[in-house]
């Protein structure tokens, strides 16, 4: 299969999935299920061969797929991977098999809802190997109609409630991304271009002739950030995540905490910082901040949630705040010159946060499976009327302990790779932020042992139906166990992810902070909005002690 | 080629140690598939891995000590030579100088002809952006092996030991007394199997602690043993009490970990590597952390500037690192590294239960006893003053000041509590809480080797106790309420007597003449005691000030042997006080007697021979440059810490003063306990606010309630207002809002636009009907309008272009 019909293939599977879901007779709903669970898995198997072609020592974008489109605004179909999708669209791929699987406590009008979940597995594969800004925005609206209509239709009883709040807060942040994606439109010189490669060349001052300025570069990253912050979510842009999720059914919650919110990070990381390294340097230590903000509000309401579902989903604003912590710590050494200190130190930082999108990916589609599959069997969700689940299903519970402590970020599971470095390397662009950003730790182990406490622990089931709870059958067994398998996986060799990105990522740094100093070479009078914590010399490792010089060492080392 | 030989070998051995009770965790968890709730096999199965790793510790021991020549166990002088004067048994080794301490680690790096003390290496890379590299390294020299060795044997007595102890969870139906439902008692399937599985998890994570190269890995093991001990704490699930406490211990070991989180931080920032040792690669070596801050006499480099003091960072041979770019020297501002370390040790702190993170490790009691004997007293709780010990050299003076402090606060607080608690496991739990405070007041006042020394000794005597403990709740039935025993020595002579033998360990009476062999007739706990007060003594008379750092520990010591013979002869002596709970007494069967016997040789016997015996000289190995020599205080008012030499010439007088107070206190017991001369009720009614206090545990729980549990409730229920109300809230009038205008537009719309177009209608309307008028049927007229229309036209066109042109 060449390259060019194998990302097409990606993609578009699912859709002729659906297009033959057509031609079934409405009343077999389980030929219909194992139908969409083939092409799923299919789908999975496909991305597993992207992987095998993909080659992790090139840096930039391979198996580049390009066809005309719509000439006339040169509009392009245009498709490949790099570092920073390529573990995405595994993670998609993968957590739409596990979905499917999933589906199956999913009983109305089974048709449409398989449709549209694979359509909206096109529209999310389609996001990440997009890459030209047009096909990007198409294939983000793609995917925002099914999911609207998979809470509002097969959701719980608020469920028309939070799918408009949903859509809105989407459809409001694709406007702001709209704008943006116009002006780099018509920023882009003569020959206009929705490319994003040639674009993020253009930002990044590579292209001779032909720059954003950086009242350009500014405003857009601001419009495009808030359009992903929404998506990550970031505070306080967060109040529609916990509806979103409580309403949803488990699959479609799986799918929104696993791939859904990577798609905020992702953008960031693939549209807003490389096209605008002039914003994204002046916004950063909002970033950071934001960051620090969510990993904290999202652990203080999730302490005080008695929804179980609810206490997941701020579970989850939590630790996507980590993704734009580590994301952000970008720290110039002279903001005239624009340098960049302790870059390797950036540079983790953005690689443990794409390692905590796949990790949160994993634990927190776990989660709120787990969830699921009590609520199939009591059909409530209340902390407080649960207990003694370890007893009376036991390898439910062992697997969901084993779950949730992935999203604890206990050491050997995936959570703590990313948490630890993204909190490690916050030290270099702000000690205050890192240490706030570590308190977390604290707050995290208190809501989810105190959750685990309240479900599985205790002497009886408190709640009702204790009738109908039954060890988990093998189909919802196999999705605990893989997403077991992955989060210790990933938890003790880390190297999997990483050497898929590493190049990507130091490519990524490399560009934006010699970017960065283009536009001040352009442009020297400005400098950038940072502001001083008064942390400058005392905490600056760059920083070279005032006047050390050789006379004043000698004695020192004469001393010893 | 042999040294690659001897280096892999030690590795190897240490490894398969580390690995086998992970091996044994995996096969175990899933016992319920392949075998049964009565089948013994999954303890077999655990003492077999932990019994292997024993032989293979023991083994590198052994091949280390052959290959160095005993080196470490003919004198510790190698290495130290200007604390020499006293011990000068020690050969004067060029070789083992350059490799004794911690500064010379990498063993390829120092190609000398004989082997290196220590080694170090890697398993394989973690995590590598450029050049910050993380790896499973490990590093081993006489401390790990030393501990490898410790932690090994006792937990391999500690399985065998549950065994017999965990017996009753051997059915299909287990009923467990302390929990209510609502049909009765709960009953469940026995977990024997689940029980080995979990202490196989934490033998080795315990054993990866220990053998951890770079502080990184310390961490990641640090988080798994708290795991283990949160899984072991709340074995029996069904208990509330039980939940609680685990809940409790992992999150105050968390809070411990947020300051070790910070620490790490700063020395990633600020060093850029974890690792302990440096690390040559393709022929470039890396220096650790303990290179980098001190020179090979283990000295640091200080530097005055306008932004403070700073720490000039250095190689392994004491030259300044430079800036690749700058080439200005690395330096690192005095103030942080203070800050890094006293991070570090807060995770310490709670992880070794120090004030003021002290309260959860007497909950923890809720665990099954072999538990209490493996995690909470000889091992877990002591690897936060393992880490102390092997973080020494990253300690700066104010830090290690704190850490006295620290530590004295704590056995003394620890130990007050200790004489009121009733409950024959929470007398041990303080008492262990205390012993750990020793350890660490040891640490901070110099006495490295005393402190480390005190870790190993009380690993036995300790768990010994805590195991004899296990046997008489076990012989009981479950009872562990003091009042409601006396007098088992007659129904369990071999756990009473074992027992008294931890009791003389721990309070460290001697019999300091007439000795045997030259030596003192004395327990273990004899020895490493004294060693540390000795230090204490011999600190608080450098720095007048901090005396206190030696009273307290010296009323420690008596308090100590108060609390230990109370629990003894509260327990085994005298006449019995319950009837009903004598007469079911029975001595434990002999998988369990065994351990404690054996246990009981190693704590009476270990330290044989005091700081002249093999096992200090063993550990003293370790001892970082410089520590030997002590450090004068540049200012005046600074921190002096004693040196060796300054130590020893105290011993004697403190050893005096530490045996007449442990005498008083034992003897105080035996005429409370003993021979019941005195009322102890009478003094409890006398100084009944004192006692209340202390029963309510200085009320810490209490405080620590208002202080943060309460507060995060309140902040958390806030985070969700806001979100329902100001950011919902928001949301919605802004919703309203639009629903309003398009209300509005609504009405605009009928009203006013609509209006408008309906005028237009009827005024076209209106106007069509008059221009009927003009529709006459006549060609000429149309004609005629035509020809002045087009005229019309054509002057307005050419007026307007004409107008354009000038324009």
């Amino acid at each position: 299969m060449s390259d060019n019909a194998l990302l097409s293939l990606i993609i578009f599977l699912p859709t002729i999935g659906a297009l033959g879901l057509m031609c079934f007779n409405a009343k077999a709903e389980e030929a219909m299920r194992n139908f969409a669970l083939v092409i799923t898995a299919a789908t999975f198997v496909l991305t597993l061969l992207l992987l095998g072609r993909f080659d992790p020592a090139q840096a930039g974008v391979q198996l580049k797929v390009l066809a005309e489109w719509i000439p006339n605004w040169n509009v392009n179909y245009f498709l490949g991977v790099d570092g920073i999708s390529l573990p995405l669209v595994l993670l998609t791929s993968l957590i739409s098999l596990l979905g499917m699987l999933a589906s199956w406590s999913v009983k109305k009008q089974i048709r449409g809802y398989l449709i549209l979940y694979l359509l909206l597995e096109t529209g999310m594969l389609g996001v990440f190997l997009a890459l030209d800004f047009f096909l990007f925005y198409v294939f983000w609206e793609v995917m925002l109609l099914p999911m609207y209509f998979l809470i509002g239709i097969w959701g719980g009883p608020r469920r028309e409630y939070a799918a408009i709040k949903f859509f809105l807060y989407t459809l409001a942040g694709s406007v702001l991304m709209l704008i943006a994606l116009l002006m780099f439109y018509f920023g882009s010189g003569a020959d206009r271009t929705f490319d994003l490669i040639r674009l993020a060349e253009i930002g990044q001052g590579r292209v001779p002739g032909v720059q954003f300025s950086e009242f350009v570069q500014i405003t857009a990253f601001i419009l495009l950030f808030i359009g992903f912050a929404i998506k990550v979510p970031v505070f306080p842009f967060h109040t529609w995540l916990p509806d979103a999720h409580v309403e949803a059914p488990t699959p479609i919650s799986m799918i929104l905490a696993g791939v859904l919110l990577k798609m905020g990070g992702y953008g960031i990381l693939r549209v807003a910082f490389p096209i605008c390294p002039v914003g994204a340097q002046y916004a950063a230590y909002c970033l950071v901040l934001l960051g620090v903000i969510s990993i904290l509000y999202g652990a203080f309401a999730a302490m005080a949630q008695t929804d179980f579902k609810r206490l997941v989903a701020y579970s989850s604003v939590s630790h996507m705040g980590y993704v734009l912590l580590g994301i952000a710590v970008w720290k110039l050494a002279d903001p005239n010159l624009g340098t960049t200190a302790g870059a390797e130190y950036w540079e983790s930082g953005i690689n443990a946060a794409m390692f905590q999108m796949l990790a949160h990916g994993i634990s927190s589609a776990g989660m709120f499976f787990m969830v699921g599959v009590i609520y199939d069997r009591v059909h409530h969700r209340d902390l407080n009327q649960f207990g003694g689940l370890m007893g009376l299903m036991p390898e439910y519970g062992g697997l969901a302990v084993g779950i949730f402590f992935a999203g604890l970020g206990l050491p050997g599971l995936c959570g703590f790779i990313g948490e630890v470095f993204s909190v490690l390397s916050a030290w270099n662009y702000s000690p205050l932020l890192a240490i706030l950003s570590a308190a977390g730790v604290i707050l995290t182990a208190g809501y989810i042992l105190w959750a685990v406490q309240r479900v599985y622990l205790g002497p009886e089931y408190k709640g009702p139906h204790r009738e109908d709870i039954t060890p988990m059958n093998g189909r919802e067994a196999s999705v605990g166990y893989v997403l077991l398998a992955f989060a210790i996986i990933l938890g003790v060799y880390p190297e999997s992810m990483f050497g898929l990105m590493r190049e990507t990522n130091k490519q990524l740094v490399v560009n934006m902070t010699e970017g960065y100093e283009n536009s001040k070479k352009n442009a020297p009078k400005v400098s950038a909005v940072t502001p001083d914590l008064g942390e400058g010399v005392l905490f600056d490792p760059i920083a070279i002690p005032a006047n050390p010089g050789a006379g004043a060492l000698a004695p020192a080392i004469r001393g010893r | 080629m042999d040294l690659e030989t001897y280096q892999s070998t030690l590795a190897r051995l240490l490894t398969t140690a580390w690995l086998l009770p992970l091996c044994g965790f995996v096969i175990e968890i899933f016992a319920g598939w392949w075998s049964n709730r009565r089948s013994k096999a999954a303890a077999y199965l655990a003492v077999f891995c932990i019994a292997t790793g024993f032989v293979c510790s023991l083994t590198a021991l052994l091949y280390w000590g052959e290959k160095t020549e005993w080196a470490a166990f003919a004198g510790h002088a190698a290495g130290h030579g200007e604390a020499g004067a006293e011990h000068a048994a020690g050969a004067h080794d060029g070789a083992h100088a350059n490799a004794a301490h911690h500064a010379a680690a990498g063993a390829a790096a120092h190609a000398t002809p004989a082997y290196p003390l220590a080694v170090s290496g890697t398993h394989y890379v973690l995590v590598q952006f450029g050049r910050l590299r993380v790896a499973i390294d490990y590093y081993i020299d006489s401390l790990t092996l030393a501990m490898f060795t410790m932690v090994t044997l006792i937990a391999s007595l500690i399985h065998v030991f549950a065994i017999g102890y965990m017996g009753d969870e051997l059915t299909d139906d287990h009923e467990d007394h302390e929990v209510h439902t609502s049909h009765g008692h709960l009953h469940r399937p026995g977990r024997y199997y689940r029980f080995f599985a979990y202490l196989s998890l934490f033998s080795f994570s315990m054993l990866g602690l220990v053998l951890a190269g770079n502080v990184f890995l310390v961490f990641v093991f640090w988080e798994l043993v708290g795991i283990c001990s949160y899984f072991l704490i709340g074995f029996y699930t069904e208990r509330r009490s039980a939940c609680l406490a685990a809940n409790k211990a992992f999150i105050m070991n968390r809070v411990g970990d947020f300051g070790f989180l910070i620490g790490l931080m700063i020395l990633w920032t600020w060093f850029g590597t974890f690792q302990f040792a440096e690390r040559t690669e393709d022929g470039q070596t890396t220096p650790g952390l303990f290179q980098m801050l001190r020179t090979p006499e283990g000295e640091i480099l200080r530097l005055n500037t306008q932004s403070g003091q700073r720490v000039v960072l250095v190689d392994s041979h004491g030259d300044p690192l430079l800036d690749p770019t700058t080439r200005e020297p690395k330096t690192v501002p005095y103030l942080l590294l203070v800050a890094a370390g006293m991070g570090i040790f807060a995770g310490c702190i709670g992880k070794s239960a120090q004030f003021p993170l002290q309260t959860w490790l007497p909950d923890a009691m809720e665990g099954p006893t072999p538990v209490s004997a493996l995690v909470h007293s000889a091992t877990m709780v002591a690897a936060g003053v393992y880490l102390t010990g092997r973080f020494y050299p990253m300690f700066m003076p104010e830090v290690l000041l704190a850490i006295a402090y620290v530590g004295c606060i704590t056995l003394f607080l620890a130990a007050t509590i200790a004489v009121v608690a009733t409950d024959i496991k929470r007398v041990l739990a303080y008492s262990t809480i205390s012993q750990l405070g020793y350890m660490m007041l040891g640490l901070g006042v110099g006495a490295w080797g005393a402190g480390l020394f005190h870790l190993i000794t009380h690993a036995f005597f300790k768990s010994l106790m805590f195991l004899c403990s296990g046997a008489v709740i076990y012989g009981c039935h479950h009872v562990q309420e003091m009042p409601r025993m006396g007098g088992l020595r007659r129904k369990m002579p071999i756990t009473a007597y074992t027992m008294l033998v931890g009791v003389i360990a721990i309070c460290g009476l001697a019999i300091p003449w007439p000795t045997v062999f030259g030596e003192k007739i004395a327990f273990s706990g004899y020895h490493s005691k004294d060693a540390i007060v000795a230090a204490a003594l011999t600190f608080a008379q450098l720095n007048p000030k901090h005396i206190l750092l030696f009273l307290l520990p010296l009323v420690g010591a008596g308090i100590t042997a108060f609390y230990m013979f109370r629990l003894w002869f509260y327990t085994f002596a005298g006449t019995p006080r319950d009837e009903h709970v004598y007469e079911h007494a029975h001595e434990a069967p002999a998988v369990m007697w065994i351990p404690l016997v054996v246990l009981s040789l190693f704590a009476a016997f270990c330290a044989v021979g005091g700081e002249e015996g093999p096992l200090f000289k063993l550990l003293l190995n370790s001892e970082p440059a410089g520590v030997a020599a002590g450090r004068e205080s540049a200012v005046p008012g600074g921190i002096s810490i004693p040196g060796h030499a300054a130590v020893a010439a105290n011993h004697v007088a403190a050893g005096v003063d530490a045996l007449i107070v442990a005498g008083l206190g034992a003897f105080l017991a035996y005429v409370f306990y003993g021979v019941r001369w005195l009322n102890p009720a009478e003094v409890k009614n006398q100084f009944a606010g004192l006692h209340r206090f202390l029963i309510e545990k200085w009320r810490f729980d209490e405080l620590y309630d208002v202080m943060f549990t309460r507060p995060v409730h309140i902040i958390a229920r806030w985070c969700t207002w806001i979100d329902r109300t100001v950011f919902d809230g928001l949301l919605h009038a802004a919703a309203r809002l639009a629903l309003d205008v398009a209300r509005w537009d609504r009405k605009f719309d009928e009203g006013v636009v609509d209006g408008l177009v309906n005028k237009v209608g009827d005024l076209t309307f209106a106007t069509g009907r008059s221009f009927r008028v003009i529709q006459t049927g006549r060609l000429r007229q149309y004609v005629m309008f035509i020809v002045v229309g087009v005229i019309v036209i054509g002057v307005a066109g050419i007026l307007f272009v004409t107008q354009l042109r000038a324009g």
